[in-house]
């Protein structure tokens, strides 16, 4: 097959071109098909359980996802001057598209409940217009402070901080609408500091910014990669193929996903990244196997089929265990990263066929001319042979003491590991220096919070919500709960309810608790409804029919362990004082949803990772037809993906998104250097039957083709550092790590083992000729030594 | 003036006008008619009224209530008196308007529970009735003086001939940038109206679902209002009608709040 492939792309290159570009143009018309998806609740499938609820809580009490604006003054936020620019923009804001009009928490469109004229009780906005006088503005901060379904929400405790909540129609909309408002704000502004928050905005407008990212990272990278292939052959077309085969198994696999109607997910959209490396790394072994041939022989249909047939095993094997390392998600019940694990193993194997069939087709049609200066591009007297040489005498000399050190650095990433902790939030992955991360720091530390969380209870029986133990038994859990640092404000049906009460008996301080019958729980909330209070606030709160309460946990922290740590704080209390009879408790939110996607993430990939090792294992050990050196082959992988992720558990990098879908990539990535070292130095040894020779020659051939691969991807992949989105620098970070310490591993802890138990790892083979050109003659006594020696132990038996 | 008696003229005054279909009628003149034979029906009247109010999730829950009316002056001051029955945690509860067609109105509720009256400030008629996709002005009326109207294409609804009416509030309102009315060319009961919001988008739509003769007065005896943007749908049924029965100013004191007149409230 590889003869067949090879033997046709050398005959008619220029089929092989047409044939690649006509395909790659039909994916590439696919692309305006492309629909982006950034909501990491798709994570979860849409029947998933949490998410169901989520969307029947949203449905039942009418709430919204929304956008916060924090205006942020030196030192008093109520002033006329400030309150009437808020009272403009929110006005000019219910003018959005996709804005919930009715649904905005702001001064002049929340309801007070307080006392009227004449002893009444009136209902009415906080702030019914613009106001003239000091005395007004203090006038609302006051009400806010007196009202404990506002306080905190709507204004600092400090009087510093005003909130305007904005609920939107759909998510997907969320970074235009904060667009939109973020011009108002600059529009109508004035003395302070305007911040827009929200998970829905992070989320959003990472879509919008990643591609951004991409349109100036992805070049970049291409350029690098494009000089330092330069660098290493002099031959610019030459290294054209590897250029060529990255982009193409990008276009065919992202055509595909396209084509296939999935949507581009944040996952997804990574494909492009993690496919630039795959696809490279085959061509750098191509060119590499095909200049030093050429370079000896200058024949180049010989230097080809000399280098495709070299290389044909371990790069099908190489590519074949990357594949499977992706699809192995598959197995994970998060449906992004099971099209992710499926279309890039599809890209890998892509890769794979058109570094066979472009390398080829694209050196044949090359001129012995121009070819005459890529033979003499010549690095063997460079850092990159001076180090080999290093590597080389390195690892024979300190044998013992790699071997003890890679033992000590499993050990030590061993306790990495267990430190790891399991953390993510969608506004984290912006930079510190975004905005949206500032605002959203600026706002939780004045407010309640940007994120919100919902408890929701349940009875068995409508009107079971008015039952006063159920009420004391909520107003309990609020008390409890709001103890909590990350907790900034728990509000509920019994605010209401104690709200109505106290201002019904004259703002009497004393009748600020909850009634003790029914009867008066319900003329409350009636009164509630009857004074102009909006319905629609109350059924936020609990069902027209009084079966659920909605209770809101608004936290300011939206990282998944601090969530988890209180939806861990509130599920024991619960379980702790059980609610009265028939009562049940469930969360939903969307940072709710967060942690439980985590959650399932965490323990699929853990499982994804572990299958696609022992798959990866038994593949290495029938592809060596060897179980020792099947072990030794996943040395490298494990000690990268040990001493990585120990690393990160040292460091206390969250071990997020990003971060735990690159377990897969560095497992693909990092056993190639392995299959390649040790296929390849194998071969050689049965060639000549001789170890010494054998390794000596591996460390000039492949050797080199591994030293410039590092060099490529972790070089290539330095604009990523760059970026203002957190997971892309993760992944630059990775494929730096991976490629040095995997590189690291072959090159010394590979040949170390073999020069330890080359007694048992390279028994000797009948007939083999030993040229040994490169041993000295101590060596080759020493190695013919051997050879009788193992024969005798053969015979004594 | 008797009430079947202007009843009568006033058909007769509009069917006239429908004859010479010429002189299209005044769309002011049109809403104001309506607004008159919708509201002010008799000089005073009984019903009782089952609300259903259903959400946007299709449950549905019901308020009982006795409603009492008096008008002082056509167009003009009407006194409401409304008694609960249900739900049972808020019977006997009662609530009182005096409707200001010039100013703002004056509402009290007693709470029984705790046994207190207590004056309801209510600045914001737009606010939801009980609870209701109704609002009180939906339920008491809206003086035609606060919108511009402008008179449409005719149509009809069902076999229905209709006058179409275009009302624009004068001063910005928050309950709706514009409604349809669609007002009977007959009786000058509103068939069908909707209401779109600040942007334009439809908000709720009122429906006459039964129109029946009682004690010679065209009546609507069932209603219903549909929120259309957010869901949902409150559907009003009177029974029991009975049209000037002869109430007096004094029900509608606070002290009948705490005590009901029994003679119209069993």
């Amino acid at each position: 097959m590889s003869k067949g492939l090879t033997n046709f792309a050398i005959k008619h290159p220029w089929w092989v071109i047409t044939a690649t570009v006509v395909i790659t143009a039909y994916f590439a018309f696919q692309f305006p098909r492309m629909k982006i998806d950034t909501d990491p609740e798709n994570m979860l499938t849409a029947d998933e359980p949490a998410r169901v609820f989520d969307r029947e809580t949203k449905e039942n009490f009418q709430l919204h996802d929304f956008i916060a604006i924090g205006v942020i003054a030196e030192d008093n936020a109520f002033t006329v001057d400030l309150l009437n620019r808020i009272y403009r923009i929110t006005a000019a804001i219910e003018d959005i598209d996709g804005v919930i009009v009715d649904d905005i928490l702001a001064p002049s469109t929340v309801d007070d409940i307080k006392q009227g004229p004449g002893g009444s009780i009136v209902i009415e906005p906080l702030m019914g217009g613009e106001i003239q006088t000091q005395k007004e503005a203090d006038y609302i901060f006051r009400r806010i402070q007196e009202n404990p379904i506002l306080r905190g929400k709507l204004a600092s405790d400090d009087g510093k901080a005003i909130a305007i909540f904005v609920p939107i129609e759909s998510k997907d909309q969320s970074s235009r609408i904060a667009g939109e408002m973020e011009q108002l704000t600059k529009k109508y502004g004035g003395n302070a500091k305007y911040h827009i928050a929200g998970l829905p905005v992070a989320e959003d407008s990472f879509g919008s910014q990643m591609f951004a990212q991409m349109a100036y990272a992805a070049p970049a990278t291409f350029i690098i990669i494009f000089i330092l292939l330069f660098v290493f052959f002099r031959n610019l077309k030459v290294i054209i193929a590897p250029m060529v085969v990255a982009l193409m198994s990008v276009i065919w696999t992202m055509g595909l996903l396209i084509a296939t109607g999935n949507t581009v997910h944040i996952m997804a959209s990574m494909i492009p990244i993690f496919l630039i490396p795959i696809a490279v790394i085959n061509s750098i072994y191509i060119i590499s196997e095909f200049h030093g041939h050429y370079k000896k022989h200058q024949h180049k249909d010989a230097a080809i089929r000399h280098a495709i047939s070299e290389l044909f095993v371990p790069m099908l094997f190489v590519s074949s265990v990357a594949a499977i390392g992706f699809v192995a998600l598959a197995i994970t019940p998060i449906p992004p990263v099971r099209v992710f694990g499926l279309f890039i193993g599809f890209g890998t194997m892509v890769a794979w066929l058109l570094s066979l069939v472009l390398n080829p087709a694209i050196a044949i049609l090359i001129s012995p001319k121009t070819l005459r200066k890529f033979a003499e591009a010549d690095d063997t007297k460079g850092i990159l042979s001076r180090l080999l040489y290093s590597f080389r005498a390195f690892s024979k000399k300190y044998s013992g003491k790699i071997i003890g050190a890679s033992m000590a650095v499993i050990v030590v990433s061993a306790v990495g590991l267990s430190m790891i902790v399991v953390n993510d939030n969608p506004v984290k992955w912006f930079k510190k220096s975004h905005p949206i991360r500032q605002a959203d720091m600026a706002m939780n530390a004045h407010l309640a919070g940007t994120y919100m969380n919902y408890l929701v209870f349940s009875g068995e029986e409508d009107d079971d919500m008015k039952r006063p133990e159920v009420e004391r038994y909520i107003e309990k859990f609020q008390k409890f709960l709001v103890r909590s640092e990350i907790v900034g404000a728990v509000t509920g049906l019994p605010d209401v309810i104690k709200k109505v009460r106290f201002e019904m008996f004259g703002a009497d301080s004393s009748k600020l608790a909850l009634p003790t019958n029914q009867d008066e729980i319900a003329q409350m909330l009636f009164i509630f409804e009857m004074s102009g209070g909006d319905p629609g606030d109350l059924f936020k709160f609990v069902t027209p029919e009084y079966d659920k309460a909605n209770v809101w946990v608004q936290l300011k922290d939206g990282d998944n362990r601090a969530v988890s740590h209180v939806v861990d704080l509130a599920n024991k209390y619960i379980a702790e004082n059980p609610p009265p009879v028939g009562i049940t408790a469930e969360w939903a939110g969307l940072p709710y949803i967060n942690i439980v996607w985590q959650k399932l993430m965490v323990g699929g990939m853990r499982e994804a990772l572990l299958l696609a090792f022992v798959i990866v294992l038994v593949m290495m050990i029938s592809l060596f037809r060897s179980f020792k050196w099947g072990v030794i082959s996943m040395l490298p992988l494990t000690i990268t993906v040990m001493a990585i992720y120990g690393f990160i558990g040292y460091i206390g990098k969250s071990y997020d998104m990003p971060v735990a879908v690159l377990s897969t990539l560095t497992l693909g990535l990092s056993v190639d250097f392995a299959i390649q070292f040790i296929q390849r130095l194998r071969t050689a040894y049965r060639r000549t039957g001789n170890f010494e020779q054998a390794l000596h020659d591996n460390f000039e051939g492949v050797g080199r083709a591994i030293m410039r691969n590092v060099l490529v991807i972790s070089i290539g992949f330095v604009p990523m550092l760059f970026s203002s989105l957190v997971p892309y620098i993760t992944v630059g970070a990775f494929f730096l790590a991976i490629e040095l310490v995997s590189g690291l591993v072959t090159m010394l802890l590979l040949p170390a083992l073999a020069w330890t138990f080359h007694k048992s790892l390279f028994p000797p083979i009948e007939g083999a000729v030993a040229t040994g050109h490169s041993l000295s003659r101590k060596e080759k006594r020493k190695a013919k030594r051997e050879i009788r020696k193992q024969k005798k132990l053969r015979n004594d038996k | 003036m008797n009430k079947m008696m202007k009843t009568l003229v006033l058909t007769l005054v509009g069917l006239l006008l429908f004859g010479s279909a010429v002189m299209a009628e005044d769309a002011t003149e049109i809403m104001k008619k309506s607004h008159l034979e919708y509201y002010y029906a008799g000089d005073d009247g009984v019903a009782n009224v089952i609300m259903t109010i259903t959400s946007k999730r299709g449950k549905e829950r019901t308020k009982e209530f006795v409603m009492l009316r008096m008008d002082e002056e056509e167009g003009g001051k009407q006194y409401y008196y409304t008694y609960f029955q249900k739900p049972s945690d808020v019977a006997r509860l009662t609530f009182m308007v005096h409707k200001n067609p010039d100013g703002n109105d004056s509402r009290w509720i007693y709470v029984p529970s705790v046994d207190l009256i207590k004056p309801i400030s209510a600045d914001d008629k737009n606010s939801s009735f009980v609870g209701s996709n109704f609002t009180y002005e939906d339920v008491s009326g809206r003086h035609w003086s606060e919108d511009t109207h402008k008179l449409l294409a005719d149509s009809t609804i069902g076999d229905r001939p209709v006058y179409v009416i275009e009302s624009t509030p004068v001063k910005p309102y928050k309950g709706f940038s514009k409604k349809l009315s669609y007002i009977d060319k007959e009786n000058y009961l509103p068939l069908l109206e909707r209401y779109y919001d600040k942007k334009g988008k439809l908000d709720r739509v009122f429906r006459a679902d039964k129109i029946e003769d009682v004690d010679g007065i065209t009546t609507m005896t069932a209603r219903s209002m549909e929120n259309v943007k957010k869901g949902g749908k409150t559907t009003i049924v009177f029974s029991g009608i009975k049209y000037n029965v002869g109430l007096t100013k004094d029900i509608f004191t606070e002290r009948y709040l705490k005590n009901p007149p029994r003679e119209f409230i069993k």
